[in-house]
């Protein structure tokens, strides 16, 4: 598929900032799964881009707005081409060597440890977990093909809270929105990556965009998040914990980590009085022929 | 930094580094010796009294935390009896320390590239990946000539046997080198006589070295090296340093809210303008330093700096992600690590280290909690640790508690009985305890400078020597062959 995709971020501060510098993590990766035809992003007011691959081989771009300004906005338009793949078409590994297949894995390229062992408050230990959820902790049988532990896991977390709008607040703590029984896509995607790592299997955070044909969330089209796992003889299959599918080619994928704060599409820092503001975003995704 | 004894019921007897047996001082203090018997302790209340005057007068001071919110400020406690250290001991320190300093740079490289050490199972990855200071934001970032401690202040202690142990490893901001000059100006007026007697080495050239290494990373060549010392400011308890430095060097002293960088630049905010800066020796710690991209609660720090640093056009002394170095944690592994790197055995041995993610460790240090110090791995300054010999039924099982829940955060050590030197107190010579900080610039080369900072255990039997847990401090010298 080729999508456009427009995304607009309004930052407007009742009294004004200066010395503003922000990062952006906005525009789509170029990896196996989709391709990068066009890019670029504009600002008002208007500044001068540098950028760089962060540690998670994401692209920041980055700029800074020295005068004084009430208002931000920053601009992405992108043309992406989506791939049709089969997540299903590879050479499996045995059920008994798929965890050796990790282990090397990991051995071979070290920052892959980051996705087994990052603990934060988005992505707690197994044990905080257990503590919060009502029903039975899924385990992953030794016997069984990973893929089939984590498409069992992919159902098993709609189960423990619904779909809420603006439930929780970005990067509020994933044991709170299961308590609350409820959450937005982050902490659907957050709970899956848990899972995922206390049986030691790879798991990171994605953002990005779902055509908004396939969102059942209905609501105004923001940012989308779900969670990449390593799967023996794959490589990084795609999640979505909020749809209970894998991902496919109506995914755009923008930037990785090992949970939503290492993703965050806009960072900043300014000198001036902060009043907490909130970000007014508009995202529009168009199928182009 | 610290260290813990039982007082009265010591096994061995902790080295002194004044005497040879009950009589006899051991050569190099002979001279000394002489003259404080001839004079007399009326000649060496003179003395400490002049010292004291002299403290008063350069205003050099220390601030102390807990007793009051803000700190108090207090004149900086000197003993006047210097510690000696011959030149045959000075070889095996200098060399040790250079050693070390050289393969922790390599090991830093390393952990920022490619890893080699994790690949080929040296250190376990999960050392790095759960290190608080493991800063994945610089992964990628080659600092000039691949050097991130420029300045390191490494704690030696003296075992029983006398043998110099470290005890640990400074790297982020180590503190103190101010305090090993004015100990000097200090000692060389109050015993003015004794330092071409004894040769003693300078150190007071200490500034200098550490200008020209600042200077020599300017990404405009030393013709173009402006240089600033970062502070936290005046709430710091090594403010005195800051000021001290700065104008020892020659250098601006700056808060981050003094500088910003645009596009890529930094810039010192002057009355004239926008006044480019191509070197930032800062004293505060990485998580204060961008708020960009570590803590963005941070106001201590300059937004865009880690920014500017990947683009090459400032230097920040010493390099973001230094810390993950001299974590506690990392700290067994560093013989490893100098085989590892250098294919050379450690000139300067460890204290004997467990570690708590160590199950047979752990159940041995649990078993021996009151022999044994425990130290949480990234705090400094005698915080955040168990003195075992010290301690109480409930803060032992306060600490089991801590362990079990974070072992990584976690080490303990056998207590250790730092060497012993006679210190005039209140009109007395008494034995006290002491350890010793020597400082390494590492510039065109690595450079020990001969001396450091020698702290005392101000308190009876006490085995803590840091300034803000009542410690002191003596003049270090280091003799010429």
């Amino acid at each position: 598929m080729r999508y456009l995709i427009e995304h607009e971020t309004v930052l407007e501060y009742p009294r004004t900032v200066r010395e503003h510098h922000i990062e952006l993590r906005l525009a789509p990766r170029t990896d196996g799964h989709q391709q990068v035809i066009s890019c670029s992003i504009e600002t008002e007011p208007s500044a001068e881009f540098a950028s760089y691959q962060d540690y998670f081989g994401n692209r920041v771009d980055y700029f800074c707005i020295i005068q004084p300004h009430n208002r931000l906005v920053t601009r992405l338009k992108s043309e992406v081409e989506t791939l049709k793949e089969n997540p299903f078409s590879f050479e499996p590994v045995p059920p008994s060597g798929e965890h050796e297949w990790l282990r090397e894995a990991i051995r071979r390229a070290p920052p892959m440890n980051d996705f087994v062992l990052h603990r934060s408050l988005l992505t707690p230990s197994a044990m905080k977990l257990a503590e919060a959820i009502t029903c039975a902790f899924p385990r992953q049988d030794k016997d069984q093909p990973l893929l089939e532990s984590l498409l069992e896991l992919l159902a098993w977390v709609p189960k423990v809270f619904e779909y809420r709008t603006g439930s929780t607040e970005v990067h509020g703590s994933l044991v709170s929105a299961v308590r609350q029984g409820g959450g937005v896509c982050q902490d659907f995607a957050h709970l899956f990556i848990t899972v995922a790592r206390s049986w030691s299997i790879p798991a990171r955070y994605v953002m990005g965009y779902l055509d908004p044909g396939i969102s059942q969330v209905g609501e105004k089209l923001a940012t989308h998040a779900w969670a990449e796992a390593l799967v023996p003889g794959a490589g990084w299959i795609g999640f979505d914990a909020t749809h209970n599918l894998l991902t496919n080619d109506h995914y755009v994928a923008v930037a990785v980590g090992r949970d939503s704060y290492d993703a965050a599409p806009q960072r900043g820092s300014f000198k001036g009085e902060s009043s907490g503001e909130q970000p007014a975003v508009t995202v529009t995704m168009q199928e182009q022929q | 930094m610290n260290n813990v004894g039982i007082p009265g019921s010591k096994p061995r007897t902790p080295y002194h580094e004044f005497y040879a047996d009950d009589f006899t001082p051991r050569d190099h203090y002979r001279l000394l010796w002489d003259h404080i018997k001839a004079t007399g302790n009326s000649a060496l209340e003179a003395k400490a009294h002049e010292s004291q005057l002299a403290l008063q007068a350069e205003g050099v001071t220390f601030t102390v935390y807990g007793e009051s919110e803000e700190g108090i400020e207090r004149i900086w406690p000197f003993d006047l009896i210097p510690r000696i250290i011959t030149a045959a001991e000075w070889v095996k320190i200098e060399s040790g320390l250079k050693q070390r300093v050289r393969a922790l740079n390599l090991f830093l490289g390393d952990l920022y590239g490619e890893q080699r050490i994790i690949k080929d199972g040296v250190i376990p990855p999960e050392l790095i990946y759960q290190g608080r200071d493991f800063r994945r934001e610089i992964v990628g970032i080659v600092p000039p000539r691949g050097i991130y401690t420029h300045v390191s202040g490494i704690d030696i202690i003296r075992d029983e046997k006398g043998e110099f142990l470290i005890l640990e490893d400074n790297l982020r901001t180590p503190s103190g080198v101010s305090y090993m000059i004015e100990n000097r100006v200090i000692e060389r007026r109050i015993l003015p006589e004794f330092f071409n007697k004894y040769r003693v080495r300078r150190v007071e050239h200490y500034p200098s070295l550490l200008l020209a290494a600042l200077r020599a990373l300017s990404p405009r060549g030393t013709a173009h090296a402006d240089i600033v010392l970062l502070t936290p400011g005046i709430y710091n308890s090594a403010y005195f340093e800051h000021t001290f430095l700065a104008k020892e060097m020659g250098v601006e002293l700056a808060e981050g809210r003094d500088m910003v960088v645009v596009n890529d630049i930094v810039y010192l905010k002057t009355t004239t303008g926008l006044q480019r800066v191509d070197v930032i020796y800062r004293r505060i710690d990485d998580d204060f330093l961008d708020p960009l991209v570590f803590r963005s609660d941070s106001s201590l720090g300059i937004a865009g700096v880690i920014n500017a640093w990947r683009a090459g056009n400032v230097a920040i002394v010493n390099a973001p992600g230094s810390g993950i170095a001299d974590d506690k944690a990392v700290y067994p592994y560093v013989p490893d690590i100098i085989r590892y790197y250098l294919g050379q055995e450690p000139i300067l041995n460890n204290v004997p280290t467990f570690q708590m993610t160590n199950e047979t460790d752990r159940e041995y240090v649990f078993d021996n909690m009151e022999r044994m110090v425990i130290k949480a791995v990234s705090e400094s300054g005698g915080y955040g640790m168990l003195m075992g010999p010290s301690s109480t039924p409930a803060s032992r099982k306060e600490f089991m508690a801590l362990v079990q829940e974070n072992p990584r955060n976690y080490i303990a050590q056998p207590v250790v009985y730092l060497s012993r030197h006679v210190c005039y107190m209140d009109g007395e010579l008494e034995a006290r305890h002491l350890d010793l900080r020597p400082y390494v610039i590492y510039g065109e080369d690595i450079e020990v400078v001969p001396g450091g900072l020698t702290r005392v255990a101000l308190r009876k039997g006490s085995l803590v020597v840091n300034s803000s847990q009542g410690g002191g401090s003596k003049d270090t010298w280091v003799l010429a062959e």
